[in-house]
């Protein structure tokens, strides 16, 4: 018989499998707590807790079939020449099976839909306005922020300018705690604006008037990047985001006016 | 058992290379799909090294930001339409008229046009990288307005995937009369070998929506050449548009890319559990079920674009987890309470199944909308592309091979180096490719050059290279083992595995016309119910 | 030789497998002229006004579109063209109707005549482009008026090509009322052909 001189390669064959399965099985666990930042807006918290919820559900279906799988393998295998059972089906058990994932599926899409609604009901009227342009290969960033606050004029011109370019990655200056609204402007190709820390990205299309508007809650510095394919550079277009207090902010905005040109500045 | 050497005609000797140029039996065009894919299986897998090499240490200059963009969008460019979409198509030719009972394909000359586009195609298309501005960089996707911008390789990419796609659908017509009207007596639409099924529908997809794919081929290439506005706003155009229509083609695409793979691993987990296949009924309409929903799903591609309706898209995207849940679920409970083998098909069979789970698994948390902002164009992404479709058609394509290599070459591929074939390509496997999930969603993006080593991304990177590197030297012992096997004499009986279908009826290699007879068919295992002299059927 | 057997065996009033497969590369097609449209009524739906006079205005200015560009089509000739194509499908389905009957006579006629007048429509068509003020760099409008209408003509021409072939075989008495599935074949591609026309006509020139 075949099946005696196979036996030891496929026990290793077989170990290998499982050990495989286990160690995978063990990454996915961990990235639980590890694998996705938590976010640091409000919207970031929402769908960093969906995130989990599909984790925990996509392990559960993970380990169930897997280890029925492994079962299978060591418990089914042939043992004598006796054909076993021709089961050609059961409508019960596959009506269990089709049911069950219905049920998981919907539950999700459920959840999911509620987080889509809060992430996308956006505040009004933002703290600060941002209009985020890609182009080939870098970001300008421009505040309106002349009102300051409460009766802000989003449509004013901006009043701080920056201009990034690859050997000198800009920075996003943002207020914790209050709503920034960002306006996605392109004139060349499609870009994509992405925080890392936001757990969010929005497409930056030329003819498209994108926004989307967060409220950070954590001073700090993160990273952000273009994630869309947009030519030769796209890797370049880096930039950072850097989460301050009001004061702070305030204190750069200062900065950065004063050392406009006065001759922007006439009254 | 009947000759496997045709004694030549005295005085004329017809030189090899023209019989198989000229040939248009479905058995030779399917051993030249067979050839020609694995070709480019292998370059698109060079390329890959090449990307897994640029990518192995953070600021590595091994390749300029040009010719990363070139070499990534080439790679997934002869995965995808010279590797997986035509491999199917030569496992297809040569087995499906066997598995009918048929003497050939319906059109047996439009089959060979079929094949006869596709090296041409693969010659056009890598003949970007000679031209100058060199070869397509806009990643196989080619979103303009970006693809509106490049070089002269990207006609011939354009060029390319219209020929191929010309190809394909030709050939999934070919396919459809085929099954629709060759099928031997007895032979019900419900007793046809799941193979043919999922060649069946994936016909059917190719039909509908490698022409749309063709419209959108047409309208970039007008903007491109003719000063058209289709994709340009500045001329009224939609930049959005693109995506649309690539998409509405390209994500019925990848179930063209995993459905017949399904039907390979259906074959096999039968024969070798020594069980029907489970709720074949239910694995069908589970087929039909993923083509259907298939239509429904593309924008899912496209959430971030802020421009289609979320949460249909995403709803029907969780959708199609359930048939396709129907379907590992079946393939469990065929295994379960078999009597189960481990040759080395079955081997692949069953990586494919604990592997492609994953990919699914991985795809659904892309449908949650609100996740997906996070997981969009990063390496999470590129981990699922893997998954479903290294984990899945990859594994499924060497599963075929060992399965019916002894069928098309009459010669049996050894245990023990397919044993260390697979394992190496399942340990290389998941090295390469679950880092990238952690890379993902630690926001590393996709279709990056090159990255900071500010990012801690390096120590994963890494591993990925060296898993890619082992899957590369996992190839060696499976070229060892089909150059041996062609050094030994075909050996092989009609029926080496105790199989159930219409294939193994005949020799091996069959002759010329297939089949001298076929037996009574009672059920989809006629072979089955011959052993046991009994009709079976459900 | 059972699997011959089944082969061989054609049922009578059933489609041939030539026929079923053009049938199939006929569904094919449609799907193409799909596309092609989902790509206009994506573009219209998008613009502010259509035809988007606002973006030629700004196309002028910006000095990609030539000043005397005017967005506009002549609609008598589209109409008679419109007339003369859907009479070669009656003329052509006639033509089937006679070679049904056994009448090779009527089957040269109509085909002959049905070929007249799609060779009248495509001359008809590159008449009216060479009169249009505008090319198909002009807004997106004009980029799909080409692609649609261009992309139509050339498939009059391949099935007026097609006729021609069977022309040829019809006057070399290769038809008969038993088999003649190459000019029913030639016929659905013309019907096809001439409904695509229909729905493009209402929707550029009627609907505008
Ligand atoms: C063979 C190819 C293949 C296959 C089969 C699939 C299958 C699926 N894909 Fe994938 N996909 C790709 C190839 C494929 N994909 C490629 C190439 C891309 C990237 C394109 C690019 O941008 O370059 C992509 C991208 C992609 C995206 C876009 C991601 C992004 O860019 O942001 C999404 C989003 O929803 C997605 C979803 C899915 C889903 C839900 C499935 C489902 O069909 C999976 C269903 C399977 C299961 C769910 C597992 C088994 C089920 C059970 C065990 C039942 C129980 C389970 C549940 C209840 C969940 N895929
Ligand atoms: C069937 C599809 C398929 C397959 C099999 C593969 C196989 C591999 N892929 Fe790829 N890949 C895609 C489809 C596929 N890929 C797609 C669609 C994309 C998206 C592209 C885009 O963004 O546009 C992508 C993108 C992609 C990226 C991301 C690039 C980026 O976004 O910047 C990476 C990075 O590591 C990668 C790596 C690999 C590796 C290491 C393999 C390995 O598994 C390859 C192993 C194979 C071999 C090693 C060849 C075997 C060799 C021989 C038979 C001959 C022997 C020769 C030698 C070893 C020298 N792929
Ligand atoms: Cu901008 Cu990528
Ligand atoms: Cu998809």
């Amino acid at each position: 018989m075949p099946t005696t001189r196979m036996r030891r390669p496929l026990r290793r064959a077989l170990f290998l499998v499982s050990v495989a399965a286990l160690a995978l099985l063990t990454f996915a666990t961990a990235s639980a707590q590890s694998g996705q930042p938590k976010g640091i807006t409000d919207e970031a918290r929402d769908m960093h807790t969906l995130y989990v919820f599909t984790l925990v559900m996509a392990v559960v279906v993970f380990v169930l079939v897997e280890a029925a799988l492994v079962y299978a393998i060591v418990k089914f295998r042939k043992k004598n020449d006796v054909l076993p059972a021709q089961t050609h089906g059961s409508t019960i058990i596959e009506m269990i099976w089709t049911g069950i994932p219905v049920l998981i599926v919907i539950s999700l899409f459920t959840y999911s839909f509620i987080v889509l609604r809060n992430v996308e009901n956006d505040p009004n009227p933002a703290a600060v306005v941002i209009d985020v342009t890609g182009f080939q290969y870098q970001w300008e960033f421009a505040y309106h922020l002349d009102a300051k606050g409460a009766n802000l004029d989003p449509d004013s011109p901006p009043t701080i300018t920056q201009i990034g370019t690859a050997a000198d990655e800009p920075i996003l200056r943002i207020p914790v705690d209050e709503p920034i609204e960002f306006r996605l402007k392109s004139n060349d190709v499609i870009h994509s604006f992405y925080v890392r820390d936001f757990l969010y990205k929005l497409d930056v299309i030329p003819g498209r008037d994108n926004r989307f508007t967060v409220t950070a809650r954590e001073e700090g510095t993160y990273i952000g990047q273009c994630a869309e394919l947009c030519g030769l550079n796209h890797a370049l277009m880096r930039f950072q985001i850097e989460v301050m207090s009001r004061e702070k902010f305030n204190e750069w905005v200062a900065s950065e006016s004063a050392a406009a040109s006065p001759a922007a500045r006439v009254p | 058992m009947a000759t496997i050497t045709l004694p030549k005609a005295k005085g004329y000797e017809r030189p090899l290379i023209l019989d198989w140029i000229t040939t248009v039996d479905h058995k030779k065009l399917g051993i030249l799909y067979l050839y020609v894919s694995l070709f480019f299986f292998a370059v698109g897998g060079i390329l890959a090294l090449l990307v897994r090499t640029q990518l192995a240490v953070a600021d590595n200059t091994f390749l300029s930001n040009q010719a990363y963009n070139q070499i990534f969008t080439m790679h997934a460019s002869a995965m995808l339409f010279l590797f997986i979409i035509p491999i199917w198509a030569g496992f297809g030719n040569y087995v499906v008229p066997l598995q009918i009972g048929a003497p050939d394909m319906a059109f047996p000359r439009i089959n060979a046009l079929s094949f006869w586009l596709f090296p041409p195609a693969g010659i056009v298309m890598f003949s970007g990288f000679l031209v100058s501005g060199g070869s397509a960089s806009a990643g196989w996707t080619a979103y303009s307005p970006l693809a509106r911008t490049l070089g002269t390789g990207m006609d011939l990419w354009i060029i390319a995937v219209a020929m191929l796609g010309v190809s394909s659908t030709i050939g999934a017509a070919n396919f459809l009369v085929t099954m629709f009207r060759m099928r031997a007596p007895g032979m019900t639409m419900f007793r046809m070998p799941i193979f043919c099924w999922t060649v069946l529908v994936t016909s059917v997809l190719q039909l509908l929506a490698t022409p749309v794919l063709a419209s959108a081929l047409v309208m970039l290439f007008i903007d491109r050449n003719f000063g058209g506005n289709f994709f340009d706003p500045n001329g009224g155009g939609n930049a959005v548009l693109w995506q649309n229509v690539f998409w509405f083609y390209s994500h019925p695409a990848v179930y063209i890319m995993i459905l017949p793979g399904m039907g390979i691993i259906s074959e096999i987990l039968p024969v070798f559990s020594r069980k029907p296949l489970f709720g074949y009924k239910a694995f069908v309409f589970a087929t039909m079920g993923i083509g259907g929903l298939g239509f429904s799903v593309w924008a899912h591609h496209m959430f971030t674009t802020g421009a289609v309706l979320k949460p249909w898209f995403g709803f029907m995207t969780f959708m199609i987890g359930v048939p396709t849940g129907v379907k590992i679920f079946n393939w469990l409970g065929t295994l379960w309470r078999g009597s189960i083998t481990f040759e080395t098909p079955m081997l692949f069979a069953l990586g494919f199944l604990s592997m492609f789970l994953i990919g699914g698994i991985n795809g659904t948390f892309s449908a949650a909308v609100p996740v997906d902002f996070a997981l969009h164009d990063t390496y999470f992404v590129v981990a699922h592309i893997h998954y479903v479709l290294f984990g899945g058609s990859v594994f499924a394509v060497f599963a075929g091979l060992y399965y019916w290599f002894p069928k098309i070459w009459g010669r049996r591929l050894n245990e023990k180096l397919g044993q260390f074939h697979f394992a190496l390509m399942f340990i290389g496997f998941n090295l390469a490719f679950f880092p990238m999930h952690l890379l993902g969603l630690d926001g590393m993006p996709r279709r990056i050059a090159t990255y900071n080593d500010y990012n801690n991304w390096e120590l994963l990177n890494f591993i990925s290279t060296l898993g890619a590197m082992l899957i590369g030297v996992g190839m060696i012992p499976f070229i060892v083992n089909v150059v041996q096997a062609f050094m030994r004499p075909k050996d092989q009986p009609n029926d080496p595995w105790g199989a159930n279908t219409l294939e193994w009826w005949t020799t091996s290699p069959p002759p010329v016309h297939n089949f001298d007879d076929t037996p009574e068919i009672h059920s989809e295992r006629p072979l089955f119910d011959l052993r046991q002299g009994s009709p079976g059927g459900h | 030789m059972a699997a011959h057997g089944a082969v061989a065996e054609q049922h009578k009033g059933e489609l041939s497998n030539g026929m079923l497969g053009f049938i199939l590369f006929i569904a094919s097609e449609v799907m193409f002229f799909g596309g092609l449209f989902s790509a206009y009524f994506i573009a219209r739906a998008d613009s502010a006004q259509w035809p988007p006079e606002d973006v030629l205005e700004q196309m002028k200015l910006a000095g990609t579109a030539a000043q005397s560009v005017k967005l506009e089509l002549e609609f008598v000739l589209p109409l008679i063209a419109t007339f003369i194509l859907v009479s070669s499908s009656v003329t052509m389905q006639w033509a089937v109707m006679q070679i049904q009957k056994g009448s090779r006579t009527g089957l040269i006629w109509g085909l002959f005549i049905s070929l007249v007048l799609g060779l009248t429509f495509l001359t008809m068509q590159m008449y009216d482009y060479t009169q249009l003020p505008f090319s198909s760099g002009d807004t997106v409008w004009a980029t799909s008026f080409y692609t649609l209408t261009g992309f139509h003509g050339a498939h009059v021409a391949g099935g007026a090509i097609f006729m021609l072939v069977c022309l040829v075989r019809a006057m070399n008495g290769q038809f008969s009322a038993a088999h003649h599935e190459a000019v029913e074949a030639c016929s659905f591609y013309w019907h096809f052909v001439d409904v695509v026309w229909i729905a493009l006509f209402t929707t550029l020139y009627v609907v505008g």
